[in-house]
C-alpha cells in the first residue's frame, strides 16, 4: 500500500522532470481502446475544422473563425502558447514541405513556415483561388502528393442534381449538368501561385462532396469518403420510408483514380442490398442497378449520414502494429437521419493492407457527442471534424463545437 | 356578436386540436411538421449549423402569419434575415400542401417554437396562397 502510494508520488515526479504529457483520468470522457490515453491539447478556436502537427510538435488548426498554431512549451500535452494568425476562414490545412497550405470555399493558399516560427509571418500566397461561391458543399478540402500536385475536392453544390433541388418528385438532370464544373476532384500543379480552376484538369468525377481526402504515400494513390445524398424519404415517398433514408445510402470509401466515376448522382451504394442502385431521380425504383461495372464498389460503405470529414492514413510508429497503413477517418456525425435517431459523431479505424480494406472497421474513439438533446446534432457536446498524427506518433483530433483538441497516445499512462 | 364568438371559439379549437396532443397522440400540425419539417430543422426547431437554420424563436414563426404561410409555401432563401453562411441549403416549396394541413403545421410551430404566436387558420393560408405567383 505505502510502496504503491511511494510509487505513485514518484511516477508524479519523474513525470513532472521529464515532462510527460498529463492524461486525463477519465480520457476526457472519451470511449478508446485498452491502452490509449488521451488528453484535451486546448480548446476555444470557435468552429475548429482540419488541423496539422509540425516536426516540432507545433499544432496548426483551421476553423470558421480563421486560423490559429498552437505550441505546448513546458511538455504537458496542453497548448500553452497559442497565436490567431492570417485572414483565412475555411476547412482544411496541410503542412507540406515548408509551407502550410489551407483553404476556404473559393481558394486554397499557402504560407511559409520559418524554423522556430509559430504562427507565419510570412505573406499569404494564393495557389488557386476564384472557385465559384457557393452555399452547399463549398469546402474546398484537398491533398498533396510528395511532388505538391493538389488535389482539390469541388463539391457538388447540389443534393442529388434534381431539376429542382431537394423538392419531392422532381427528377434528375440528365446528363447532370453540375458535373461539369462541380462534384469530382480537380488537379493543379500545387507549386504553383495565382492559379484558377482553369488551370486545373478533371482527375475525377461523380463524388457528391469528398470532404475526407488524403494522399496514401505508402500506395502512392488517393483516397477519399464521400459523403452520400440526402432525404431519398421525403423526395421519393412511395419507394423510400425514414428507416431506409436514414440508413440505407453508404458514405462510400474510394480509391480515386485517374478518370474515375464513383457514380454521384445517377446511382449511390445501397448498404441494405449491399450493392449499388440508380438514384430514384434517375430512374431507380429501390433495386434497379446500374449498367454492370460503370461504376466501382466502394472499398468500404460505411453507415449513411455519418459525415465523414477527414481521412489519415496512420504513418506513426508507437501505436500497435495493426495500426499501421490503416486509415482513420473522423464522422462529424448526422443530421439528415432524423426523425431516426442520428450517427456517427465517432472516430473510427479501418485496418487496410496494401491499399485494400483488411478486416471490418472498428470504432476507435466514441463519446463525443454526449447525450445529445432532443436527437439533434446542435446539441452534441463535441463532433470530431479533423485529424492528424503528431511526430511522436500520437493522434489528434479536432471538434467543430466548441474547438476542442484532444490527442490519443498509446501507453500514455 | 354571438357569430364571432362562435368563430372566435372554432379557432380557438382549430388552433387547441393543432397545437396540443390529445391522450397521448400527437397534434395533427405535430405530425404533419414530423413528415415534412423535422428532418431539416430538427425536433427541437433548433436545426443545423450551416445547413438549416433554426426556426425556433425566429422572426418568420414570431411575424405575421400569412407573410410566413406564403414563405414556406414558396420555399427558398431567408436572405432577409440571415447571413448566407449560417444555411446552406434551400427551403424547397410547399405550396402542393393543402391550406389545412399547412395551416396545422404553421400553428404548431408558433406554439411550440414561435413563444406561443397566434394561431394560422385555412384561410390566412388560403389568403396567403392569392399573392403567391405560382399558385
Amino acid at each position: 500500500m505505502r510502496n504503491a502510494w511511494l510509487a505513485r508520488v514518484v511516477s508524479i515526479g519523474l513525470t513532472a522532470m521529464i515532462g510527460g504529457p498529463a492524461f486525463a483520468a477519465d480520457n476526457d470522457g472519451l470511449v478508446l481502446p485498452a491502452g490509449f490515453s488521451a488528453i484535451v491539447v486546448h480548446e476555444g478556436q470557435g468552429t475548429a475544422r482540419h488541423l496539422d502537427v509540425a516536426a516540432s510538435g507545433d499544432i496548426y488548426l483551421a476553423s470558421r473563425n480563421g486560423l490559429s498554431a498552437l505550441r505546448d512549451t513546458n511538455g504537458d500535452g496542453k497548448a500553452d502558447v497559442v497565436t490567431p494568425f492570417g485572414d483565412v476562414k475555411g476547412t482544411e490545412l496541410r503542412i507540406f514541405k515548408n509551407w502550410l497550405y489551407v483553404s476556404d470555399d473559393v481558394g486554397v493558399y499557402r504560407y511559409p513556415l520559418k524554423k522556430g516560427e509559430l504562427a507565419p509571418t510570412g505573406q499569404r500566397e494564393t495557389v488557386v483561388s476564384e472557385f465559384p461561391k457557393e452555399r452547399q458543399h463549398s469546402d474546398k478540402t484537398f491533398a498533396l502528393d510528395a511532388k505538391g500536385t493538389l488535389y482539390i475536392n469541388v463539391g457538388a453544390p447540389s443534393n442529388s442534381c434534381q431539376e429542382k433541388d431537394r423538392q419531392e418528385g422532381s427528377l434528375g438532370q440528365n446528363p447532370c449538368p453540375i458535373l461539369e464544373k462541380y462534384g469530382g476532384v480537380w488537379v493543379f500543379d500545387g507549386t504553383k501561385l495565382n492559379q484558377t480552376p482553369a488551370n486545373g484538369k478533371r482527375f475525377a468525377t461523380g463524388m457528391r462532396n469528398a470532404v475526407a481526402i488524403e494522399w496514401n504515400a505508402g500506395q502512392n494513390a488517393l483516397f477519399s469518403v464521400i459523403h452520400g445524398r440526402d432525404s431519398l424519404d421525403t423526395l421519393f415517398p412511395t419507394l423510400y420510408n425514414a428507416e431506409d433514408n436514414a440508413t440505407r445510402q453508404a458514405e462510400e470509401f474510394h480509391q480515386i483514380v485517374d478518370g474515375g466515376d464513383y457514380g454521384w448522382p445517377y446511382t449511390f451504394f445501397d448498404t441494405k442490398l449491399g450493392k449499388r442502385v440508380l438514384a430514384p431521380e434517375y430512374g431507380g425504383d429501390a433495386k434497379k442497378e446500374p449498367e454492370a461495372g460503370k461504376y466501382p464498389n466502394p472499398l468500404v460503405a460505411f453507415p449513411a449520414h455519418w459525415a465523414p470529414n477527414d481521412l489519415r492514413f496512420y504513418s506513426g510508429k508507437s501505436f500497435p502494429a495493426k495500426y499501421r497503413e490503416g486509415a482513420f477517418i473522423a464522422f462529424h456525425g448526422s443530421w439528415n437521419r432524423a426523425p431516426e435517431p442520428q450517427a456517427g459523431y465517432k472516430v473510427v479505424f479501418q485496418p487496410m493492407k496494401n491499399g485494400k480494406a483488411n478486416g471490418p472497421y472498428e470504432v476507435f474513439a466514441d463519446g463525443f457527442a454526449g447525450e445529445m438533446k432532443d436527437n439533434s446534432p446542435r446539441n452534441a457536446q463535441y463532433r470530431p471534424v479533423g485529424l492528424a498524427v503528431g511526430p511522436d506518433g500520437s493522434l489528434f483530433v479536432s471538434d467543430s463545437q466548441k474547438g476542442r483538441v484532444w490527442r490519443i497516445s498509446y501507453g500514455g499512462k | 356578436m354571438a357569430r364571432s364568438l362562435r368563430f372566435a371559439a372554432l379557432i380557438a379549437g382549430t388552433w387547441f386540436a393543432a397545437a396540443f396532443s390529445v391522450a397521448g397522440e400527437p397534434a395533427p400540425g405535430q405530425v404533419l411538421y414530423n413528415k415534412h419539417c423535422l428532418t431539416c430543422h430538427q425536433a427541437d426547431g433548433g436545426g443545423v449549423p450551416n445547413m438549416q437554420p433554426a426556426i425556433a424563436g425566429g422572426t418568420w414563426v414570431t411575424g405575421d402569419a400569412s407573410a410566413l404561410a406564403l414563405f414556406v409555401m414558396s420555399g427558398g432563401f431567408d436572405s432577409a434575415s440571415r447571413k448566407d453562411s449560417d444555411v446552406g441549403n434551400v427551403m424547397p416549396p410547399f405550396r402542393q400542401l393543402a391550406d389545412a394541413d399547412l395551416a396545422a403545421i404553421l400553428t404548431y410551430i408558433r406554439q411550440k417554437f414561435g413563444n406561443g404566436a397566434s394561431p394560422v387558420t385555412a384561410a390566412d393560408v388560403a389568403a396567403a396562397r392569392g399573392s403567391d405567383p405560382i399558385s
